[in-house]
Formats: structure tokens, C-alpha cells, sequence
């Protein structure tokens, strides 16, 4: 039975029922109008923060395990807007505590009127000290303290924030920078390793940063992924015996007037190298003043990173390949009887002194160093097919392939290019026309220091990754010589040191080694009185554990490698053996008998 | 006779009430209960979400400070500071020709640094949630009830091949 009301009842439930349908047809389409995603993007700004975690970069240690990169805690001043009373107090305490800040700078970003912008934070300085953050957490109470006294809403630092964040450090402050290289860490997402092992690690150092969401909402949340840190690295680097070279080298710089120098010192055995100092020393700790230190282009380390013309200690490769080819055995003579040699009737070649020396036999044109001696071996000996052989087997013209970025390589001038000249076969025979690196010096006397086996330089011995430790084999690039030709060389130039009473000689300790002086070229020619010394040396001769090579850049108090770069090795070689455990040849000897 | 029998088994009026304020009541107990569940489960959840957010924050702290704690240490033992220290103890750097050497067995000054075991295939079992909180009701009761246990049909000390 129908009610009085019942058609009314109906009109207010239809219209009930449009409404709700109205409702439900407006909220469907909503959902597929262009300002839908504008929406929902607005609305997870309420739900949460999205959030790139970096997982802390990777520690670096020496061979002993010293740290000598790590990571402290900086902090990130800022300003969030929403929070902010009083902008007068807030610059003035961050101008005050912040030096790099000015107060009219901070006063503007802490201006309430920009609340209504988007962004809504701004970042006043990154990486501030923990003791200026805790001097800016006492400011703080001390004007919270005030306001509950005065009941105002002044003084307030309300709005100013600060978020701690790991920064890198280098403990050993300039101790093997050159070696390490730094890590502009300023710019989060911008950040990366410059130079040396932290450029050329890079990827595994800095591990792989994740993004997540962090949901306001308690019910959302979830425990954040666990995130892995960067990959540790164990350098072949001694930390001691990169102090002592670096030390030496100063002293050596110093005392020489050099413009510059390398150090380097490595064990032949493995390829390892067990320190590398060069100059100029920068401290990573302030990377941002990189250009003061190395202005222009200066490299950053010019073990790797500078090629120059070696002088006569390339005249170990010369030999090398003479006695290993078979062209020229120890009792082979040259008769030095003019002490000139005519390249090619055109151009003549003469020794160090200018003189004359008469008969000589392989060991004493080491000796003497003399030049001549050494392009008749190049030329009428060995001849360019083989001479340029034996140059690329020990490595040059090409990179070492040691794990540093910026490795520098200055390519051969062979004889099938053009410019090449019978003239480059003889001047390249004693080190002059001829670029290389200190490293692929090292790299390929360290054949001869090892019987002929020439291994590839490294300065990573480990890696630590998600809680393993891969060690580096020891690879060997090339045998170029044999090993009796190795033994040969390294007999022939301890004695002739010996014979010369060489200031290179270390007491107790029987060592290989040869000198080099160097011309340095101008755009006129070899015009300048200035030179590269360099030696390089090995030992202890009937078991060499260590390459020890020395170049000394420009030096003013004589242009002599014999003079400059020689006792520049013995200083080296005495604290070596200290550092490096081998006590003097007659009682390691004797021990090994027992 | 069959009009007298429905009457015997008719309702009386006051009884039909209560039955249905019963099962209202009943009902309005059930939900009670239920959002009483729901709002002690929720405010559970709440909880430990805001304890998730706390321990990071001190996961962080923590970490925070190793890092801090570890620089400082480095700091404290770079080559300078113990040098420095040593000089300040009256110790002066070895003069090679003083050197006693000592052959000690199993020495050696150039061993391998060991931070962490050497490279192994590891399999990695994902996070240690006992499998009874992974499975549903439905599993358990076919592992338990429906599933009949084998029985072994090995003979006690006998080994298989």
C-alpha cells in the first residue's frame, strides 16, 4: 500500500541518487584530466620525502693497513623557510659563525616572503665543521631560553637546519697525493674522484647510491634497503716508505735548486710499487686550491704524467738489447779512437766530456757512459729493425697500464714513420730524442732486476668488496730479455759503480744502478744549459727486491745525474733497507746458509 | 489439528524482540571487537613504524660516529702526530749501520694485508624470516593435516648410495 509521501519519497531518492553518481562520474573524470598527475604529485609531497641515499665511499689504506683516505662527518647548514621567525638572527649567526657566509646573502634566502615558492629550503654551506654546528646548537637554546624569559617570539633560530653527511679525508694530510688524487665531494650528485687511485677506482670506491621513499606515514614505513659501501682498496704503497721518499725529495730539491722531481721505488718481482713521491705536494684535504698548486699545466704526478728525455740511464736498454740479441757480448771492444761518431756522415755524436777514450769493452762504455760507444752499438750492432724491437718489448711507446689516472704516453718515432731519421737511432741509442715516463723506466728496468720478466706496475695490491678481499695477482706484461742477459746487465753495472767509485754506493749492500743527464730541448734545439738527472738502481744485486729511480728536474748545483741524482739513490737506498727489513748483503748471506 | 500445531510453536511477540536485539547485539559486539583488533593492530603498526624511523636514525648516528671515531684514529696515527710522539718519547730515527737483524720464522715485512676472508662462492640466504611467518593458513594446513608425512623407508644404520 502506497504512502501519501511516496512519490516524493522517490523525487528525494532520485535525487540522492544523481548526486551520487554525479559525484562518482566528476571524481572518474578528474582522475584522467591533465592536472590529475600535477595532483598526485602534490599529493606525495604530503606522503613523504623522496630520498638518494650515498653509501659512504670506500676506505683506502697502505700496504700495512694505515688509512689513508677515509670519510668524517660534515655537516649541511641550511634554511627551511616553512620554520623561519626571525631572519635578522638567523644571518646573523650563520654570518658570525660561518665565515664564507655574508650576512646580507643569508638575510636575503631567510626572507619569510619567499615561503610561498616551491622550494622552499636553501643550502648556506655544505661540510661545516662539527664545532661550528655545536656552536650553532648553544646559540640556539641560549635564544630559546631567552624567549621563555621575555615571552616573545625573538630571538629564534628556528628554520635553520643542519644534517650531517660523510665528507673525505686524507688523515696523512700531502702523504701521497699525488698517488691518491682527491675527491670533489662539495656537489652530492656531481661528485667524483680526480686523479690518481681515486679517479681511477672510482666506480668501485663510491658504491652505488640508492633512492627511496621515506613515507610521513608510520604504517608505510619499511625498513631502508641495506646499502652497501664502496669498495675498499689496499694499496702497495709502504706509508713509511712514501715519507721517507718524499722527505728526500725535498731535502734533494733543496740542497739540488731543482725545479721538480720523482721518486719512485718498486718491487720488481711483483710489479708493486712500493712509493712514489713527486712534486709539487699538495694537500687533498683542500682540493679546491688544486690550481694554486698545480698551475697551468703542471701534472699532478709527474711519475706518470710526464714524459722527458731520459738521458744516459737509458743506455741499460741499449745494452740490454745488445747482449740479448747476441750482437755484442761483455768482452766485446769498441775502439773510441776520435771520440766522435758521424750519423750518417752528417751529424756528429759526441761523449759526455767531448774526449776520446780509446779501447773500451761493453761494461766500461757503462761506466764512462759514453755516447759514442753506445750508437756504434745501436747503429752498426743492433741496427733500427732490432734496436726498435727491443724498445717496444721493453715497453715504450706505449702505456704501463699501471691503475693510475693520467698516465701519460709519448709514442715511438719509428722508422717506418716519416719524420724518422738515422739521427733518432743514434741520439735514442743514449736517451735523447726519446719520451718517456719514470714509470715505463721503472717497468722496464724492472726486467733486468728480475730475470728478464717484466711486470706490469700496480698500486692496488687489494680490494675489499661487500666483505671479501680480492688480491691482485702480479702479471707479467713481457719477457724481452732472457734471463742470463738480466743477470748480465745487473753484474755489469754494480761492478762498473764499483769501478767508480760511484757516490751511489750503499755500505754493506752491493746495488746495480747507471746515471743519466739529460738534455732538455728547446724550440731552438739543445740550447739549454739546464738538464734532467736521473738515476736509476737496483739490489741487492744477487736478489734485487727493489728499483729505486730518481729524477731531478732542472737542478742548479751541477747538471750531473753521477753529481745530483746518484746520492740522491744512496740516501734513499740506506733508508730503504731499513724500512724494508734486508739487512746488509754478508749477513743475509750467512742467514741463508743457516 | 494442523492450525493448532502452529499455534503450539507460535513465537510470543516479546520473544521474537529479544532475539533480534540479541543478534543485534551480538552483531555490535562482533564489530566492536573487530575494530578493537583493527585499532590495536593499527596502533601496533604505528608503533614499530615510528621505532623502523627511530633505529635508522640511530643506525645513521651510529655510523655517523664510526666514521667520525675511525678519521680521528687515522688522524691520531698519521706519520706527523707519531713522529712527533715518538721525538717527544727521546726515540730518533735508526741509523742503518746500528741495525741488529733477527731471523724470526714465518716473518715477513711484506705479507699480505688481510681486512676481510678471501673470495668465496657464498650463497646468500635472503632475510632471516623463519618460513612460518611466509606461509599463509592455507599452506600450513595442507603441509600439516593434508599432506601425510613420508615415512622413511630406509632401514635404521643403512646408507644410500
Amino acid at each position: 500500500m502506497k504512502t501519501p509521501f511516496y512519490s516524493r519519497y522517490i523525487i528525494i531518492a532520485l535525487i540522492c541518487g544523481l548526486l551520487g553518481a554525479g559525484i562518482v562520474i566528476q571524481m572518474v573524470r578528474i582522475n584522467y584530466t591533465p592536472f590529475a598527475q600535477d595532483l598526485i604529485a602534490k599529493s606525495e609531497d604530503y606522503q613523504g620525502v623522496r630520498k638518494t641515499i650515498y653509501p659512504p665511499r670506500g676506505t683506502i689504506y697502505d700496504r700495512k693497513g694505515n688509512i689513508l683516505a677515509t670519510n668524517q662527518i660534515g655537516y649541511e647548514v641550511g634554511i627551511d623557510l616553512k620554520y623561519v621567525v626571525d631572519p635578522e638572527s638567523i644571518a646573523f649567526a650563520a654570518s658570525t659563525l660561518l665565515e664564507e657566509l655574508d650576512y646580507l646573502d643569508v638575510f636575503a634566502s631567510a626572507s619569510t616572503e619567499k615561503r610561498a615558492e616551491e622550494n622552499r629550503y636553501y643550502v648556506l654551506s655544505s661540510f661545516v665543521s662539527k664545532e661550528n654546528v655545536e656552536e650553532l646548537e648553544l646559540l640556539k637554546e641560549n635564544y630559546a631560553n631567552r624567549r621563555l624569559e621575555t615571552k616573545s617570539i625573538k630571538p629564534s633560530l628556528s628554520g635553520l637546519v643542519w644534517s650531517p653527511m660523510q665528507q673525505r679525508v686524507y688523515p696523512e694530510g700531502t702523504l701521497a697525493a699525488n698517488v691518491l688524487g682527491f675527491y670533489n665531494y662539495f656537489s652530492r650528485e656531481n661528485a667524483q674522484g680526480v686523479f690518481g687511485v681515486e679517479e681511477a677506482y672510482n666506480r668501485l670506491l663510491t658504491g652505488k647510491p640508492q633512492t627511496v621513499f621515506l613515507p610521513n606515514d608510520p604504517y608505510l614505513v619499511e625498513p631502508l634497503p641495506d646499502i652497501e659501501p664502496g669498495a675498499s682498496l689496499v694499496l702497495t704503497i709502504d706509508r713509511d716508505i712514501q715519507n721517507m721518499l718524499e722527505e728526500t725529495l725535498e731535502q734533494a730539491l733543496a740542497w739540488s735548486g731543482g725545479e721538480g722531481g720523482t721518486i719512485i721505488v718498486a718491487d720488481p718481482k711483483t710489479g708493486e710499487i712500493l712509493g712514489m713521491a713527486s712534486t709539487p705536494f699538495f694537500n687533498p684535504n683542500q682540493y679546491w686550491k688544486y690550481q694554486e698548486t698545480f698551475p697551468g699545466i703542471t701534472p699532478y704526478n709527474r711519475a706518470v704524467g710526464t714524459a722527458y728525455e731520459p738521458g744516459s740511464v737509458f743506455k741499460v736498454i741499449t745494452m740490454a738489447a745488445a747482449l740479448d740479441s747476441g750482437v755484442a757480448d761483455l768482452d766485446s771492444t769498441y775502439n773510441d779512437a776520435s771520440g766522435v761518431y758521424w750519423v750518417a756522415n752528417s751529424w756528429p755524436i759526441y761523449n759526455w766530456n767531448y774526449g776520446a777514450w780509446g779501447v773500451q769493452n761493453m761494461t766500461e762504455c757503462m761506466q764512462y757512459s759514453l755516447n759514442v760507444c753506445l750508437v756504434y752499438v745501436a747503429i752498426d750492432l743492433l741496427g733500427e729493425d732490432l734496436f726498435y724491437e727491443y724498445l717496444q718489448a721493453f715497453g715504450f711507446g706505449r702505456s704501463t697500464g699501471i691503475d693510475l689516472a693520467s698516465e701519460a704516453n709519448f709514442p715511438l718515432r719509428l722508422p717506418e714513420n716519416n719524420q724518422w731519421m738515422s739521427l733518432d737511432l743514434a741520439t735514442n741509442s743514449f736517451g735523447q730524442g726519446i719520451a718517456v715516463t719514470p714509470i715505463q723506466m721503472v717497468a722496464a728496468i724492472s726486467a733486468i732486476a728480475n730475470d728478464g720478466k717484466m711486470m706490469t706496475p700496480h698500486v692496488v695490491r687489494s680490494v675489499v668488496d661487500k666483505g671479501q678481499q680480492y688480491n691482485v695477482s702480479p702479471q707479467v706484461i713481457n719477457t724481452p730479455i732472457s734471463e742470463q742477459t738480466a743477470r748480465d746487465m745487473t753484474e755489469m753495472l754494480a761492478y762498473s759503480l764499483e769501478e767508480e767509485a760511484s757516490v751511489a754506493l750503499v755500505e754493506g749492500y752491493r746495488v746495480s744502478g747507471k746515471t743519466g743527464t739529460g738534455d732538455i730541448p728547446t724550440e731552438l734545439g739543445y740550447t739549454s744549459n739546464l738538464t734532467n738527472a736521473s738515476f736509476v738502481g737496483w739490489g741487492p744485486t744477487d736478489d734485487p727486491q727493489f728499483v729505486v729511480y730518481v729524477w731531478i728536474e732542472k737542478p742548479t748545483i751541477s747538471p750531473w745525474g753521477s753529481e745530483v741524482a746518484a746520492p740522491v739513490f744512496r740516501d734513499v737506498v740506506e733508508q730503504l733497507v731499513v724500512l724494508m727489513r734486508i739487512p746488509p748483503d754478508d749477513i743475509r748471506i750467512q742467514l741463508a746458509i743457516e | 489439528m494442523k492450525n493448532r500445531i502452529l499455534q503450539a510453536y507460535k513465537q510470543a511477540p516479546w520473544r521474537i524482540q529479544i532475539q533480534w536485539i540479541g543478534l543485534f547485539l551480538l552483531g555490535l559486539v562482533l564489530i566492536a571487537s573487530i575494530t578493537g583488533v583493527y585499532l590495536s593492530v593499527s596502533a601496533q603498526a604505528a608503533a614499530s613504524g615510528r621505532k623502523i624511523q627511530s633505529l635508522e636514525r640511530q643506525i645513521n648516528t651510529i655510523n655517523n660516529e664510526i666514521a667520525e671515531l675511525t678519521s680521528d684514529l687515522a688522524t691520531a696515527r698519521s706519520v706527523d702526530r707519531m713522529k712527533s710522539r715518538a721525538q717527544a718519547l727521546g726515540y730518533v730515527p735508526l741509523d742503518p749501520h746500528q741495525a741488529v737483524y733477527l731471523e724470526i720464522p714465518g716473518y715477513d715485512p711484506l705479507a699480505d694485508l688481510v681486512l676481510a676472508p678471501p673470495r668465496v662462492n657464498i650463497i646468500v640466504e635472503s632475510p632471516s624470516v623463519l618460513s612460518s611467518y611466509r606461509r599463509s593458513l592455507w599452506d600450513w594446513l595442507v603441509q600439516n593435516i593434508w599432506q601425510t608425512p613420508s615415512l622413511s623407508l630406509q632401514p635404521e644404520g643403512e646408507v644410500m648410495p
